[in-house]
């Protein structure tokens, strides 16, 4: 195991060197660093271009210039000595510190985005695979495949118009005509009835119901403007929190299980009761608090479910545990939502809340749910321009691996056995085809490093794609050397580390030292 | 000559004043009134900038960046400032600066009382002193071909000018300082502070700590005891100069705001207050600052929106109130669209040009001549200008912009009157069934100019002429310039508005940017005279038989002025558009929220 | 953003089909695997509709404005400018149907936008072909050595892979896109890149391609090698070439066919983005991607410029998708219901049998 590993990181270490040198040449000769003075009247030209040269070190060799480069960048090896020194841009900057910059701009545009697409994509796809060629399967597939053939930057130019300025325009005066509602409704309950499945009576009984719920919501909403003021409340989350109740005992123990059912519930009644006990605590929240408390709710649903006990006690704890985490959600979502007019009416909002551009609205002052709800309203259209866009391959590959092992002989066999398809799905087949899936996640993570290069343009988040994409434009070397080792190095650990946590998931996989 | 040439700079400033009037006065509604009517004093206003801030000194080569220069103009303040006239402004509550006396000319420059820094320090002569070393080149005896010597200061302003001064003398009221010329200088009242610069920039205090000097007292006298550079005789560099130069030079290079104040001070009518790298610089008033005109909001907000659709939608959303996206018709269409936005159209100093080599196929004048025929100006602009700016008219001149006082004159003169329409017959008859072929070479990754291109060469080819298309990518095409590898090329000039410096530097026979081997006896001995000539008139005199000679030749022709677009929300008063780089930065004091 | 997703596709191929699978089974006998292929591609409805919009658009693109200097049926070229008509507004109408002079419209300077679309359908149609062409042969062959031989070839092959893969593709576009802007009298190749940009380009992209295949054929072939076929033909006396091309590629040349197309769907919208960064294709030639970069300002104000080059990626892409959808499904063994209705009415056992259909519960289905 330690020598397959130290030769891995042996191997990596060449690769990346070769790799580097290569990327080196490949920048310094991708154009004339000098081409926008050398068109210039200016009288002092020679003189601007003198210093040019002398800061990007232009009468050096490109490739004894690289090595200059490596003798910096191997210092960055020593821990803790800050001599690391991968060199300055063009612009005087120097990489390290230009790097540091870049790298919190992308973790924060693509972090959500990637979680999020990686757990829609899962489940649509084992959805789809599941319900193989029906309607909701082609239907996803088309959307899929439409969303992956659109260009990006196209997809956010049309966000902004329309889930932005528009968006934000219908805030001014949230009221939402009659025939709107009716037709949103009309849409959902067509598209719900299409995707149910079934006998044609169930799947208009569905419709239906979708049709009249969402239509009258609309219009509830309208008539006590709603998005000026919302908020959930103590009802809408004792509602849903047995609707989270039941799908949790369904997906993970089975509607059987009784006494997970029962320690499901009781989190939800407790989490009711401290919605009511927690508000004037949430007021001085911090991220801190959230995280503790989020961590204590978690362990009262555990606890719950151990004292419900059951014959699986296991499965009640871990129910409980997960609808005690989904609850507190709730109500943490609650309190965002009460924070909402007072961020809406903020002198930095202006009452513009969904913003076209940036991470955060520039000196604005509130506390933690006003400047949580600024992350929001920031990064919520770029989030789903990335996630509309890289939907397809986690939908796509989940259908196929889960397909795959669907037609495996141990999933026969688990039927055979008699087991629930509940717990032929969620036990065998879903958990073996997240195996492969660790691959890709894994592969990601570098891409993500790399930065979404025009989902950060079109969003002006100046984030690694931009640091890079900037030093080509002016062939400049140093930045693209930053972020490709970055990237370089991210991908490499990880894929080593997919490859080890295989090996521990996949009993066939061996590793040969 | 009791006026001297400030009368000159003034009067040219007012022609200039009278036609850039013109022009605004004839956009179209959309332009919003200049005065500042209905402002209130305090609030907030989010400006959109194309780059990241970076540093804290725009003098430097590396810092001259559009959004440093314009974060240093609202946060430093000088002697001068120009208008959206282009006229030059004093700013006598700052300072006063007198011409004492013509021949050697000599300028006096005293700063007020009472002007100081945001950490209290008075404002003296060691800044100027400073900002003189570093605007000089004074030090300077690198020599970039022998590789011998040191460049101190890195500065990106033009050294011509006050290099022509010898160490200045200082007041001992410690608070002026004198500067002698040994040569006329035309733009002395520029010469101290190049534009889009605040002007007295850095403060000598801090550079003379932070270069581990004693004091400001100590900075001033090494800056005494060395003797003027000498590229020719290079000595070993002087390390006390070369630690301050190179604290001046990238000392406040930073796009976060340092712990340490001192590094951003502020003598102007704005200080910053918070920097978020790579989004946006907050500046909030100065409250000392009574030295100049007195600002109205009580903050601005820069915020970097790189490309241009994002930077209309972000106005449109309301985040941004004053944008500046690259010109299209697009964009101002989009812009016009929107309600509760003023545009803001004007002209740039640049123009494209087509320039046609005096070799190959092009080197017989009637070539030339047949080929200027065929190239449809008009239909250019029509094409290219006209949906962004409705006025747009081809450019008649080769050394002057319509704003220039110079420029109907000389259009008129100048022979421009012959390529007005496309003349394929006329053409024709110069070929004389001759077919040439022209390869063109133009900057691919430029829309304007691959458009012209193909309107050129859709043209050319009606009569006879063989286009080739010679089109380069935007890293190759420049340094292809004057290699002889085309015949034709379509690139744009920046015309300074002020000066004559550049002329030469294009037209003269082996200037420094004359890439198609134009040379003309004439030509020649007319810039000869204008590099030496101070008087103003004389000048344009001398330029104008210039321009007149250049299209006799059949030089090429001028294309089109570049098209300005700014646009700023119909809640803000008080911002109007300007040619040079200041951009409406130039009265951040008038902005004000209605 | 379409790199990535490429790279993912494969490596969710390989590690899906990674070692251990069952052997595949034939569920028609009398057939042959390519009959069965065939068969079960045609069965299936998206596939096919995307095949017939690829070809339409193929077809379309390349004779409309013509290739190769052959002239095409259509007026204009993509060069051409002509006056104005109706500033530049489609003139094709639907009531009454009309296809008039520019049924796209015209850009700024009068260039038919048709004809633009049409020169660009076709760049990114080459582009796209010649990425999966170069992809798929070259991932074919270093995937299937490094798989056959194992040993010191692997070794090299494979770290040469790891090398070129973590290259990001953006900056090796960035200097062809140089190189092909770039005319130097004297070089032969400079001067070939410049009339060809979009052939270089291509090329070169595909030289970068081909990695992710590559592995994935070396996943392939090393389950395949140690196959008791395998071992009966080298027993026999077949040749390492024999062995190769005659017995392991033809069993590997599915998941080959489904990745290339995989790989060549996202080429297009690899061009598109270059192009939008300014590294891909040059005025005055023209691309898809390249339209559309240019013309997203004219969004809002002369939408033509931007629907129109902008519908034409998404069918491209869209059919290709689901030809390589209806590909992966036909190439898959295992998958047994391959169309729905025929399922439900021919198949009937078969869909008694299917997994998938048990836990549907959806008998009207």
């Amino acid at each position: 195991m330690v020598t397959y590993i130290v030769r891995r990181l042996v191997t990596a270490a060449l690769i990346l060197l070769g790799a580097s040198f290569l990327v080196y040449l490949l920048t310094a000769s991708s154009g004339d660093p000098l081409a926008d003075l050398r068109a210039s009247n200016a009288p002092n030209k020679q003189q601007l271009m003198n210093a040019r040269t002398e800061l990007l070190d232009l009468d050096t060799p490109a490739p004894i210039r690289y090595f200059k480069w490596l003798a910096g960048a191997a210092q960055c090896l020593v821990p803790f000595a800050g001599t690391c020194d991968l060199g300055k841009s063009v612009s005087g900057q120097p990489i390290t510190e230009a790097l540091g910059i870049a790298l919190v701009q992308t973790l924060t545009l693509v972090t959500g985005a990637t979680i999020l697409a990686i757990l829609i994509g899962i489940s649509l796809g084992i959805v789809t695979a599941l319900r193989q060629y029906s309607a909701l399967d082609y239907g996803v597939t088309f959307m899929a495949f439409l969303f992956f053939s659109l260009p990006i930057f196209w997809v956010a130019v049309l966000l902004k118009e329309y889930g932005a300025i528009g968006f934000n325009d219908f805030l001014r005066n949230p009221e939402i005509p009659l025939p709107t509602a009716l037709g949103v409704g009309a849409v959902a309950g067509l598209l719900v009835a299409v995707a149910v499945g079934g006998e044609l009576r169930r799947r208009l009984i569905t419709g239906g119901a979708v049709f009249a719920a969402v239509t009258l919501i609309l219009i509830y909403f309208s008539a006590t403007q709603w998005f000026k003021t919302p908020g959930l409340g103590p009802v809408v989350i004792a509602v849903a929190g047995a609707g989270i109740a039941v799908a949790v005992t369904v997906l993970v123990a089975g509607l059987r299980n009784r006494r997970a059912l029962q320690s499901s519930l009781i989190v939800v009644a407790l989490g009711v009761i401290a919605y009511f006990a927690v508000q004037p605590l949430l007021d001085q929240a911090t991220a801190l608090m959230i995280a503790l408390l989020g961590l204590a709710t978690v362990l009262v649903g555990v606890a719950v479910g151990y004292f419900m006990g059951g014959y699986d006690r296991g499965q009640s704890m871990r129910v409980a545990g997960i609808t005690a985490f989904l609850v507190g959600g709730l109500v943490v979502m609650d309190r965002f939502m009460q924070a909402w007019p007072s961020y809406f009416s903020n002198s930095r909002v202006r009452g513009r809340p969904i913003a076209t551009i940036g991470a955060g609205t520039p000196n604005i002052e509130g506390d933690f749910w006003v400047l949580g709800t600024d992350t929001f309203t920031h990064l919520i259209l770029p989030t789903i321009a990335l996630i509309l866009v890289s939907l397809a391959s986690y939908t796509r590959f989940t259908r196929s691996s889960m397909l795959e092992i669907m037609n495996m002989d141990y999933i026969r066999t688990a039927r055979a056995k008699g087991l629930s398809e509940r717990s032929v799905i969620m036990g065998h087949a879903f958990r073996n085809a997240l195996i492969p899936i660790a691959t890709i996640v894994a592969f990601d993570i570098g891409a993500l490093i790399g930065g979404a290069v025009i989902t950060e343009s079109v969003f002006s988040v100046r984030g690694m794609g931009f640091l890079f994409l900037d030093g080509i434009t002016h062939i400049d070397p140093n930045p693209v050397m930053g972020v490709f080792v970055c990237v370089a190095v991210t991908a490499m650990v990880f894929n080593l580390i997919a490859d080890l946590a295989y090996s521990a998931l996949d009993p066939r996989v061996r590793i040969k030292a | 000559m009791r006026f001297g040439r400030i009368s000159q700079a003034v009067g040219v400033a007012a022609a200039a004043a009278l036609a850039l009037s013109a022009c605004a006065g004839t956009s179209g509604g959309s332009t919003s009134s200049t005065a500042a009517a209905g402002g209130q004093q305090g609030g907030s206003v989010a400006v959109a900038e194309t780059n990241g801030f970076s540093s804290f000194n725009p003098g430097t080569a590396d810092g001259n960046s559009d959004v440093n220069g314009h974060i240093g103009y609202a946060t430093h303040s000088s002697f001068i400032y120009i208008d959206d006239k282009l006229n030059i402004v004093r700013n006598e509550k700052f300072g006063k600066y007198e011409k004492v006396s013509d021949n050697p000319l000599t300028v006096k420059y005293t700063v007020n009382e009472g002007v100081k820094w945001s950490d209290g320090t008075q404002v003296s002569a060691a800044d100027l002193l400073l900002s003189w070393a570093s605007g000089s080149g004074y030090y300077d005896d690198a020599d970039a071909e022998a590789k011998t010597g040191t460049t101190y200061f890195k500065t990106a302003a033009d050294t011509s000018g006050l290099n022509l001064t010898d160490f200045p003398e200082l007041g001992s009221d410690g608070r002026s300082l004198t500067l002698k010329y040994s040569k006329p200088y035309a733009d002395w009242e520029l010469a101290y502070s190049f534009p889009g610069n605040g002007g007295v920039d850095i403060p000598a205090h801090v550079v003379a700590k932070q270069a581990g000097l004693k004091d400001t007292q100590a900075l001033v006298d090494l800056l005494k005891g060395l003797k003027r550079g000498d590229s020719k005789a290079p000595k070993p560099e002087d390390a006390s100069l070369k630690a301050v130069a190179d604290f001046w030079s990238t000392g406040f290079e930073s796009k976060t705001l340092p712990s340490d104040p001192s590094l951003y001070l502020s003598n102007g009518p704005y200080i910053i207050k918070s920097v978020v790298p790579e989004q946006s610089v907050t500046l909030v008033r100065n409250k000392d600052y009574n030295w100049g005109p007195s600002p109205k909001l009580d903050e601005i907000v820069v915020r970097t929106i790189g490309a241009a659709p994002a930077q209309v939608q972000a106005l449109k959303n309301g985040e941004v109130d004053i944008i500046n996206p690259q010109a299209s018709a697009d964009t101002v269409e989009q812009l016009k669209a929107l309600t509760g936005v003023n545009l803001l159209l004007g002209n740039q100093l640049s123009y494209d040009h087509l320039d046609l080599n005096f070799s190959g196929p092009l080197a017989e004048k009637n070539v030339r001549e047949a080929f200027l025929k065929t190239v449809p100006r008009k239909d250019i602009v029509d094409k290219i200008i006209k949906k962004i700016d409705p006025q747009a008219k081809p450019l008649d001149s080769q050394i002057f912009v319509p704003a220039q006082a110079a420029y109907a004159d000389s259009a008129a003169k100048n022979g421009s009157s012959m390529y007005q329409d496309v003349d394929v017959d006329g053409a024709k008859k110069l070929l004389n069934g001759a077919t040439p072929e022209i390869r063109i070479m133009y900057n691919k990754d430029n829309p304007n100019r691959v458009d012209a291109y193909s309107l050129i060469r859709e043209s050319a080819t009606k009569a006879g002429f063989k286009i080739v298309d010679g089109g380069l990518g935007k890293a190759d095409w420049s340094s292809s310039l004057g290699d002889g590898s085309y015949d034709a090329t379509i690139f744009g000039w920046i015309n300074s508005g002020v000066g004559v410096s550049g002329t030469p530097q294009i037209f003269k026979t082996g200037g420094g940017s004359n890439y198609n081997g134009f040379s003309d006896a004439d030509a020649d001995k007319a810039m000869d005279e204008l590099i030496v000539t101070t008087d103003k008139a004389k000048q344009d005199e001398l330029q104008t038989k210039i321009d007149a000679t250049i299209w006799k030749s059949a030089y090429g022709v001028p294309l089109f002025q570049s098209p300005d677009v700014k646009a700023s929300s119909d809640q803000i008063s008080g911002v109007t558009a300007m040619p040079n780089q200041t951009g409406v930065w130039w009265n951040v004091w008038d902005w004000s929220r209605k | 953003m379409s790199q990535p997703t490429q790279e993912e596709e494969i490596l969710a191929q390989q590690a899906v089909r990674g070692p251990g699978d069952a052997p595949p089974e034939h569920e028609s006998s009398g057939l042959s695997q390519g009959q069965i292929v065939r068969k079960r591609f045609f069965g299936h409805t998206g596939a096919l509709i995307g095949l017939a919009v690829f070809a339409l658009i193929f077809i379309l693109a390349f004779t409309s404005v013509g290739v190769a200097g052959i002239p095409g049926w259509w007026k204009y070229n993509h060069l051409d400018v002509s006056p104005l008509v109706g500033d530049g507004a489609p003139t094709a109408g639907l009531v009454p149907p009309a296809w008039g002079e520019h049924p796209f419209g015209q850009d700024r300077i009068g260039r038919d936008l048709f004809a633009m679309t049409m020169r660009g359908a076709q760049q990114s149609i080459t582009i796209m072909i010649l990425i999966g062409a170069i992809a798929g042969i070259l991932g074919a062959v270093i995937g299937g050595l490094a798989g056959y031989f194992r040993g010191w070839v692997e070794a090299v092959l494979m770290r040469i892979t790891d090398v070129i893969i973590i290259i990001p593709v953006l900056l090796l576009a960035a200097v062809v896109a140089q190189i092909a802007g770039r005319r130097d009298e004297g070089s032969m190749f400079a001067a070939f890149a410049n009339a060809n940009g979009i052939l270089v380009l291509g090329v070169f992209l595909g030289l970068v391609s081909w990695v992710g295949l590559a592995r994935l054929v070396r996943g392939e072939f090393l389950t395949l090698r140690e196959r008791e076929f395998v071992d009966a033909a080298r027993i026999s006396g077949a040749s390492n070439a024999r062995i190769i091309f005659k017995h392991i590629l033809p069993n590997a040349v599915g998941v080959l066919i489904v990745n290339v197309t995989l790989t060549m769907s996202a080429a297009i919208l690899l061009e598109t983005a270059l192009s939008y960064l300014g590294v891909g294709v040059k005025s005055p030639d023209t691309s898809l991607g390249l339209l559309i970069s240019q013309n997203q300002e004219a969004f809002a104000t002369r939408p033509w410029l931007f629907w129109f080059p902008g519908l034409f990626i998404v069918l491209i892409c869209l059919s290709i998708n689901f030809i390589g959808d209806g590909l992966r499904d036909a190439f898959d063994p295992r998958q047994k219901k391959f169309n729905a209705k025929k399922a439900s009415d021919a198949n009937a056992p078969a869909v008694e049998k299917s997994a998938a259909t048990a836990f549907d519960g959806t008998k009207g289905d």
